[in-house]
This record gives structure tokens, C-alpha cells and sequence, in this order.
């Protein structure tokens, strides 16, 4: 079924309740590949064109549909919008899995590694669910932490992200050069309309971690005026190691050895270290 | 990967009617659910630009499967199923995709383009033809997703560069080679395009892309419905054809490579040229002393005149009549039976000892001790060694000790943290890394 429009989607979904709305298909053909899930219907979803793209609207807010494509958003002109976004959407995979994959698909499925959600946790995007006859707003952090799910015969149609016009960086351990799995990832933004640091770690938990006091005592760190000058320092190399740990410590737990645990805790140890580095990193880039 | 995209909805795994019960006992199909365990569907694909109808098909078969299984379009190939290895890399609707990532059902009305697509006429195309030339294929099973890359990457980009080249094939795995020959072959094949470009008068190169590659959302006309004597025009190698359409296909062009782009053909054209050239540089005069390397090539082309004439081949008369030998039964007997049987049917659990699995995440292990540790020396320490031929009997085996190294220090370890940017980008300076 590859219904043109979004509410023929919406009635294709309500009217069949066993059905699977597929977009870029990159999770969901895994999974039935290795067995894992047998849909009784499919309702395809790249024929919806309006879903492809984004939108401005009055506040600063960029309305990106569910469908962009990983490819489609590191094309420059994305990338000066949202740069995290696009960083993460650049390194998210092969080119092969970039060109088909999706936003929209990429929170669906709320993968544990999912390259754009620490992005949007860290931006404090809210998702648009569409079902027949009716919208609703939800958080996308309440969508991925099952506050307040998708329920059955909603569809997931845009995505609401602030256009902060401020550094951002998404930066992402992985286990080779190449695009691989996230062994840890960082989301950092600024925004210095409120003078606020806004981080996100991903990948080291099934959802998207919020460091939210180191967010606060960092932004109190940073010498906010001095913002843009030449040559200015605008926070201590130390204050930023210190941010490191401090990320590190929220996110990862730390697991003492006594004996019985060695190996969980020298990978605990070792997550806590990319963390620390990746968020100290994340930093030092946004205040460049 | 970790992209994503299961569909922006709900999928509610938990009410799953199968998920209960362990997938390998219904693959038959049917089972106990009827048909809503199973839902098929008929769609017709077009493939290379041709209409191929497609009957009574799961509706969560791959891309990848349905041309391979059901049209005989075996040149992508089935690697990991997971999107990671590239060897099933095909286009649909112009951009390059992994063909076990698409639901064939959903691919119906797009435009897709498999590696047999690009040897029109079953002559390589030029992608191919440079994959071969510059050494980018041993075993071959990644070359058709490879090829498939490189056309694509050539496609959108002229003139690639060496990192650009190495993003565009970073989702091909090759287990071989490595991708030195890969990425030379992109840059031999953007040069030899280009070189045609810049000379007007020549003619447009001949290109191997099937034309709605080039336009990929050019609006459908009417196209043929394929039959098997078309089949030698779409280049394609049909598994499944039968044996008519297959000598038709196969009488044209006797020596191709095959559309996998496969270097036999390649090596012997490469040996042709050389032996032309030496012939003519060398002369006869020099055939004495390399006659015998040069004749070994099947060139045809440079006989040395100190030789006499190679005698002529008699011609085959087939396969000898037969004579009435009685068949010699003890010959069966010294086979062992096979116990293979056939492919198991998509899905079916293998029925090997079972996977122990990789150990988890963390699990210790034995380690190797850290370079520069002093190893244990007490069983080397005044052994005796056998040198009956020498006149000392025995050795001094001083074990060596520098007073200067101190090893009670205990390095510590601070690891790699492996946060590399993304491939090919290069690392920025960071004052605060």
C-alpha cells in the first residue's frame, strides 16, 4: 500500500490495525530479515512528498517532516540550520542506508544507538502524531522515554525544532573510522538568547541522557559577553574538563569493583572516559 | 546502522500474533494463523527498465530476494542482511540503495537499477571494466555492490575526490583486496570520462547506464513487456531461462566477462596488448632467448622464426562413441553419499551445533600482557642446549638485566577513547581536545 498523502495514510492505518508504516525501512527490514517481526501489512510512506521536507514558522521554529531523509538533511543548506542535526545525520551510516533512512524513522523506532535522537533530546524538539481526524503534540523526550508513547493508528508527521542560530555540535565514538553503531555520543547546543547549555548523551542508555545540573554550573562558567570577540577566552580549559566529568558522572554509572563485576565495571569505566572526553570536546568546539 | 526508520507509527511488537512463537516454524507459510500470518501480494517491478511481474510474494520479502529468487537476477549478492556489508547495493529510483533494506512490495512503482543494468549488451561498462583493470577484484562478492557505488558515486559527482571517493564506498566491504583498487578505478574512470568530455568532436562515450538511470524519474512509457529473448539486450544473465534464450544470449558475445564484470576477459585482453608490444619493440632477433616466455601467451601474434611450427591442434570430434565398456559399479561405492541436501528455505534456522554467541559486552578476558612487560624468564634461565657440534657444551644463559629500567612503575593505561570525526573528515584543530 503506498498511499500519496498523509491523510490517505492516516485512513490506511486505522483501517487496518496490524499494519506497519514504513518509511525508509532500514530497522524495520532488519528485523524481519533476521525474523524478529512479521508485519501483517505495509503501509509505505515515501510517496507522501509533503513529508520530505521542512518548513519555517513565526518564533524561530523549523518544522521538519518525518520523512527527511539522513541524506537529504547533510546537504549544506540543512546544515547551516540545524549543524547538529546534520552532523549526526552524516555519520549515522553508508551512504546505501543514509539515502533511504529517516528522522521521523529514526525516533520511531527509538533505537538505543540512534544517531539524530540525542540531537533532538538536546534541542528539545516536540513530535506532531497525526491520526484520523485529530494532532496532538507530544515532546519527543516523552516519546522516547514511553511518557507518552505512540499509540495504535498514529503516525508520527513532523517534527518541531528551534532555530537556535548558535553553534551546535554532535560528535560520536564508534568502533572504526568508518560509519558504525555509536558507542557513546554527544549533543551539545547553544543558545545564547537564554544563556543555556542544552547536552544530550546518547547511546549509552535506551534513551537519550539529559545531564541538566552540569548543563546549569557549566553555563554559569561561561563568560557569555565575551561571546564572539576575537581571541577571548570564554571559558577555563579546566571549567571544561571539570564539564567533561561532570557529564560523565550523570550519565554513566559508576560501578565499583568488587571481584565478581571486573568486566562490567572496566567497560562502565571505560564509557565513563569517551563520555568525559567526547562532552569536554563537544564544548570546547561550541565555544570556538 | 544505527539509522533507523521502522516507519513513523506504531508498531506494537507485543500483540504480534507470531511474536510468540518462534518464526522458524511457520516459513512454509500458512501455518496456524491462516492467511494473515503469511500476506502475499502481486506487483510487477521494473527492473533495468523492464517490467517484471512478481506473483504471490510475502509482502516482507527483500528487494534483494525477490531479484534474486524470484527474477534470476543474481548479481546482488546477499551479505549480511543488515544493511552493513553493501554487496546488495542497487538503485531505486536513482539512488543507491541496500537491496535487503527495501520491502519489495513497496518498490513497486519505482524505477530500480541492478549491476546487470550496467553491461548493456553484455560488454562491461566502463565501471566495471576499471574495477577489473585496476585489481579490485579477487573473490568478487563485494564487485557487483561495489560497482553498483562507483556508478552511483559517478553519477551524482564528475570529479570525486580521494575522500569524497572513500565516503561514497564506505558501505562496501571488501574482505580481499581492500579498496586501493576500488578507489583507483573511480578516478580512472572520472579521468577517461572526462577526457571524452573535453574532446566535442568525438562522440558521446558509450555508456553502459540503462537510461532511466540517467533520468530516474523520467515519466513510464510504454515498455515491453521483458520476454526471455530480450534478455541478451538487457545484459542480463538469466538463471532461469531456459535453454533457447540462453544460447541466443550467450552466441553474440562468446568471451565477455560476465556482467558481474568478473577479470577473465580483461586479463587476456591485458596479455594481448602486451604481447603485440613486445613483438614489435623486440623484433626476432631476441626471440631465442624469450621465446619461451613469449609463446606462452595466447597472443598469436609473435612466433619466433628459430622455432619450428607449432603443430595444429586436431579438431574436436566430440565425445567418443561408446564402446560397450560395461559400467563399472565400484566406482559409486567409493563416494560417500552427500548429506547436503538444498539451500534451506529463506528464514530456516540452521541446524549446526548451536551458536555459543559472542561473549558479552565487558566479559573479561585473559589479557595479553602490555608491551614492555619483562617476561617470565625462570624457565629459560640455565637451560641446557644441545650443541653437540660445538666444542663448548653448554651455554651461559645470562638472563639480561638493565639496571636502569626501573619496573615498578605501573603505566597506566588511559585508552582510546575512539572518538575519530567522521570518516574522511579531517580532524580539526581543537585547542581544548
Amino acid at each position: 500500500m503506498l498511499p500519496a498523502s498523509l491523510d490517505e495514510a492516516v485512513e490506511a492505518l486505522a483501517a487496518t490495525p496490524g499494519a506497519v508504516p514504513v518509511a525508509g525501512a532500514t530497522d524495520l527490514m532488519e528485523a524481519v530479515n533476521a525474523g524478529r517481526l512479521r508485519p501483517a501489512a505495509l503501509i509505505g510512506l515515501g510517496r507522501i512528498t509533503e513529508l520530505r521536507g521542512w518548513r519555517y514558522e513565526d518564533g524561530g521554529t523549523a518544522v521538519l517532516g518525518a520523512g527527511l531523509t539522513h541524506a537529504r538533511m547533510d546537504r549544506p543548506d540543512f546544515a547551516a540550520l540545524i549543524p547538529a542535526l546534520a552532523d549526526a545525520a552524516r555519520t549515522a551510516g553508508p551512504p546505501q542506508v543514509r539515502n533511504v533512512g529517516t528522522l521521523g524513522g529514526n525516533v520511531a523506532t527509538a533505537a538505543p544507538a540512534g544517531d539524530t535522537l540525542p540531537v533532538l533530546a538536546a534541542l528539545e524538539a516536540t513530535a506532531t502524531l497525526a491520526r484520523a481526524g485529530s494532532t496532538r503534540e507530544v515532546p519527543v523526550s516523552h516519546l522516547l522515554t514511553g511518557l507518552d508513547p505512540l499509540r495504535p493508528g498514529e503516525l508520527l508527521t513532523w517534527v518541531r525544532v528551534p532555530l537556535l542560530n548558535a553553534p551546535q555540535v554532535f560528535l560520536k565514538a564508534t568502533g572504526r573510522s568508518g560509519p558504525a553503531r555509536a558507542t557513546a555520543s554527544v549533543a551539545l547546543v547553544l543558545d545564547p538568547a537564554r544563556r543555556a547549555v542544552r547536552c544530550a548523551v546518547g547511546a549509552v542508555a535506551p534513551v537519550p541522557l539529559r545531564p541538566l545540573e552540569a548543563e546549569t554550573w557549566v553555563a554559569g562558567c561561561i563568560d557569555w559577553d565575551a561571546r564572539g570577540e576575537d581571541g577571548a577566552t570564554v571559558i577555563d580549559p579546566a571549567a571544561a574538563a571539570a564539564f567533561g566529568e561532570y557529564v560523565a558522572g550523570a550519565c554513566v554509572p559508576e560501578v565499583l569493583p568488587d571481584g565478581t563485576n571486573e568486566g562490567l565495571a572496566q567497560g562502565a569505566a571505560r564509557v565513563r572516559r569517551t563520555v568525559s572526553v567526547l562532552a569536554r570536546r563537544a564544548l570546547g568546539r561550541a565555544l570556538k | 546502522m544505527t539509522t533507523d526508520s521502522i516507519g513513523f507509527g506504531h508498531v506494537d511488537l507485543g500483540t504480534d500474533p507470531l511474536a510468540q512463537t518462534p518464526p522458524t516454524h511457520d516459513v512454509v507459510g500458512g501455518g496456524a494463523f491462516g492467511g494473515d500470518a503469511r500476506p502475499c501480494a502481486s506487483y510487477t517491478l521494473r527492473v533495468n527498465g523492464f517490467e517484471r511481474p512478481v506473483t504471490d510474494a510475502w509482502i516482507g520479502e527483500s528487494l534483494l530476494y525477490v531479484l534474486r529468487e524470484r527474477l534470476g537476477l543474481a548479481g546482488a549478492k546477499d551479505g549480511c542482511e543488515q544493511g552493513e556489508c553493501g554487496a546488495c547495493s542497487v538503485q531505486v529510483d536513482g539512488q543507491l540503495v541496500a537491496g535487503c533494506l527495501v520491502p519489495a512490495a513497496l518498490a513497486s512503482d519505482s524505477e530500480i537499477a541492478t549491476v546487470e543494468g550496467l553491461s548493456a549488451g553484455g560488454t562491461a561498462s566502463d565501471v566495471q571494466q576499471a574495477l577489473a583493470d585496476s585489481g579490485a577484484v579477487q573473490c568478487g562478492y563485494c564487485t557487483p555492490g561495489m560497482a553498483m557505488a562507483v556508478h552511483d558515486l559517478l553519477q551524482r559527482n564528475h570529479r570525486p575526490s580521494e575522500v569524497e571517493a572513500r565516503q561514497a564506498l564506505c558501505g562496501n566491504l571488501c574482505r580481499c583486496t581492500g579498496y586501493r583498487g576500488a578507489l583507483a578505478a573511480v578516478q580512472v574512470v572520472a579521468e577517461a570520462r572526462g577526457a571524452v568530455d573535453e574532446l566535442p568532436e568525438q562522440e558521446e562515450p558509450e555508456q553502459a547506464d540503462p537510461p532511466e538511470a540517467a533520468a530516474p524519474s523520467a515519466v513510464p512509457v510504454a515498455v515491453p513487456v521483458q520476454s526471455a529473448a530480450d534478455l541478451s539486450l538487457a545484459g542480463e544473465m538469466p538463471l532461469y531461462a531456459d535453454s533457447e534464450a540462453w544460447v541466443e544470449a550467450e552466441q553474440p558475445h562468446p568471451a565477455q566477462p560476465t556482467a558481474a564484470g568478473t577479470g577473465i576477459g580483461v586479463g587476456i585482453d591485458a596479455v594481448a596488448d602486451y604481447g603485440v608490444d613486445y613483438g614489435d619493440g623486440q623484433g626476432v632477433g631476441h626471440g631465442v632467448g624469450h621465446g619461451g616466455a613469449a609463446t606462452t601467451h595466447q597472443t598469436g601474434v609473435y612466433e619466433p622464426a628459430d622455432y619450428p611450427p607449432y603443430p595444429a591442434t586436431p579438431p574436436y570430434n566430440g565425445t567418443p562413441p561408446y564402446d560397450g565398456t560395461p559400467y563399472d559399479a565400484s566406482y559409486d561405492a567409493t563416494f560417500e553419499q552427500s548429506r547436503y541436501e538444498a539451500t534451506p528455505a529463506h528464514g530456516t534456522a540452521h541446524d549446526g551445533p548451536p551458536f555459543e554467541g559472542t561473549p558479552a559486552h565487558g566479559t573479561p578476558y585473559t589479557q595479553t600482557p602490555a608491551h614492555g612487560t619483562p617476561y617470565d624468564s625462570a624457565a629459560y634461565e640455565n637451560a641446557t642446549y644441545e650443541t653437540a657440534t660445538y666444542e663448548t657444551s653448554t651455554y651461559e644463559t645470562s638472563t639480561y638485566e638493565n639496571p636502569s629500567y626501573d619496573n615498578s612503575t605501573v603505566y597506566e593505561h588511559t585508552g582510546y577513547d575512539g572518538s575519530t570525526p567522521a570518516h574522511g573528515i579531517p580532524l580539526p584543530e581543537d585547542d581544548h581536545a
